[in-house]
């Protein structure tokens, strides 16, 4: 048995209101955009949730960004250079063969090190490039009036649309794939319990895998 | 002295006394005795004017020409400060108004002439009589539209422009009313017009008129005075509900202006009206986010089945 206390209650509390955050700005974008389907919220109220709920997000995401430039945690999202690709493709090979055949997890986790490279590269994607797009491109929404006529030649409203739209579809996918592979833990459930208590434990540790996880 | 001599001298200061009165008559008024006089004030001419009955059937057309001026909402008007005497120029002070007085016609371009700001405008008097020319009102041969002025529409009693800040509801009322005094046969339940419009009463509420029922002007200038006819007005969802980059505009960025000149940016942020259903739609970044999203799920899906088939080889490796 070991554990790790890998996520602090700021954390957690970040993540979990990030993600009702999420769905909620899902559902209420998917109104606003396809408005008038069953299943959808009012349109007028959607709006409204909308708007609350984007500069909710808005503010999570800085403090998400100061929680990492003021604690630990940062560090996890610090990629190493060297052995970068290598560590890279067993991962992937992992996900996409090893996995199958009950193959050991290549990453261990550890107090220095709670992500996998592949999961680094995704989560610094969406938290350090998506997320500030989205919410900036939300933002233009609003404060469209301050905008330029044209962007690039393009209408600028149209342009920020197409950027939130597109933006939006690419964070749906990573909810989507996220909620997935926090299944591949060392049981279905290990991640999420950990992301519940703080505490990363490992009922039965595999060879070589836990060992340097230990506390 | 005899009788005689004293009435031709007194006759010869009668018409010298007639002469100089005539020169003195015409000699123009100084604008200190025009407003010492009866009927130049506002408070005279209102003293009839406020009444809602005030009006006369017009003896040649038979028409019932209504001679009320609301003074609350003259107040309020562009003109509310301006004099009645500025525009209606005459002899007010009897009553009844002699017949001069009556058969004035204003004209706006008088004082409109050359605003200030003109030179930095595309759109000046000029282009509104040019587009103006063009409008339906202008062209339809219908006697309803014959003798089409400004005022129709541009009440100049009460006739005030929206003001960035005003709720959008209340300006899209009250523009729309001005076509509406008119056109009540739209108010019609039974009116088969606007039927093809989805959500009818929602447009009718959130969008003037004119959006659908002008040309489109160019960025940053006001609406076409070109009112268009019924069939030639805007049928095109998208020129709204897209990417068209002018309507769009000019409703978004109306609406996001108005919505940020209230009472602070956080709550308006909030409340912000500006987004129009369909501005973010494009069918080819729905397939291609809806075809991604649907074929990651299917290979989500996929992929833990095959995780699932490993768990119960293992499970049967271990008994």
């Amino acid at each position: 048995m070991s554990a790790l206390y890998l996520y602090p209650r700021w954390l957690r509390a970040w993540h979990w209101i990030n993600a009702l955050l999420f769905l909620v700005l899902m559902y209420t974008g998917a109104s606003m955009h396809f408005s008038g389907g069953g299943w959808l919220m009012p349109f007028d109220l959607a709006v409204t949730v909308h708007n609350t709920a984007g500069i909710l997000l808005t503010l999570g995401w800085i403090g998400f960004v100061i929680g990492n430039l003021s604690t630990e945690n940062g560090r996890h999202y610090r990629v190493r250079v060297s052995g970068f690709f290598g560590r890279l493709f067993v991962q992937a090979r992992y996900y996409g063969y090893g996995i199958f055949h009950n193959a050991p997890h290549p990453f261990h986790v550890s107090a220095e090190m709670k992500l996998n490279t592949l999961q680094q590269l995704s989560y610094l994607g969406v938290m350090y490039a998506l997320m500030p797009l989205l919410i900036l491109s939300g933002w233009a929404f609003l404060f469209s009036v301050s905008l330029p006529e044209t962007l690039l030649g393009l209408p600028s409203v149209w342009l920020v649309a197409m950027a939130h739209l597109t933006l939006a579809y690419l964070l749906v996918l990573f909810l989507l794939v996220h909620m997935y592979i926090i299944t591949t833990g060392e049981t279905v459930t290990t991640n999420l319990r950990a992301m519940i208590t703080g505490w990363h434990r490992e009922d039965e540790p595999s060879s070589g895998q836990t060992e340097e996880a230990k506390s | 002295m005899n009788d005689r001599d004293i009435s031709v001298r007194a006759g010869g200061w009668l018409a010298l006394g007639l002469l100089l009165s005539a020169l003195l008559g015409s000699v123009p008024e100084t604008e200190a005795s025009i407003q010492g006089r009866l009927g130049t004030d506002n408070a005279d001419c209102l003293r009839c004017h406020r009444m809602e009955t005030l009006a006369y059937r017009d003896p040649r057309t038979g028409d019932i020409v209504d001679l009320h001026v609301d003074s609350r909402a003259f107040g309020h008007s562009a003109h509310g400060e301006l004099q009645c005497i500025d525009c209606h120029e005459g002899d007010f002070g009897q009553y009844p108004h002699p017949e001069s007085a009556l058969g004035e016609r204003l004209d706006c371009v008088g004082c409109h002439k050359e605003l200030h700001k003109a030179d930095k405008r595309a759109y000046t008097f000029k282009t509104i009589d040019e587009e103006f020319a063009l409008s339906i009102h202008a062209t339809s041969d219908s006697p309803k539209a014959e003798g089409f002025d400004c005022h129709r529409c541009h009440d100049p009693h009460g006739f005030r422009n929206s003001e960035v800040g005003q709720p959008i509801a209340e300006i899209v009322r009250a523009d729309n009313q001005i076509c509406l005094s008119c056109h009540t046969k739209i108010r019609d339940p039974h009116s088969t017009a606007h039927l093809w419009l989805p959500k009818r009463d929602k447009h009718w509420t959130s969008v003037r008129c004119l959006d659908c029922h002008t040309p489109l002007t160019d960025p940053g200038q006001p609406v076409s005075h070109q009112i268009l006819a019924g069939a030639d007005s805007n049928f095109d969802c998208v020129n709204c509900h897209s990417k068209e980059p002018r309507l769009l505009q000019r409703l978004y960025q109306y609406r996001s202006e108005t919505d940020l000149a209230g009472s602070g940016w956080l709550s308006k942020a909030v409340f912000n009206q500006a987004y129009v259903v369909g501005m973010s739609r494009s069918p080819l970044l729905d397939a291609l986010g809806l075809s991604v999203i649907g074929l990651t799920l299917l290979v989500l899906i996929a992929h833990g089945w095959g995780r699932y088939r490993a768990y119960l080889r293992l499970k049967e490796d271990r008994s």
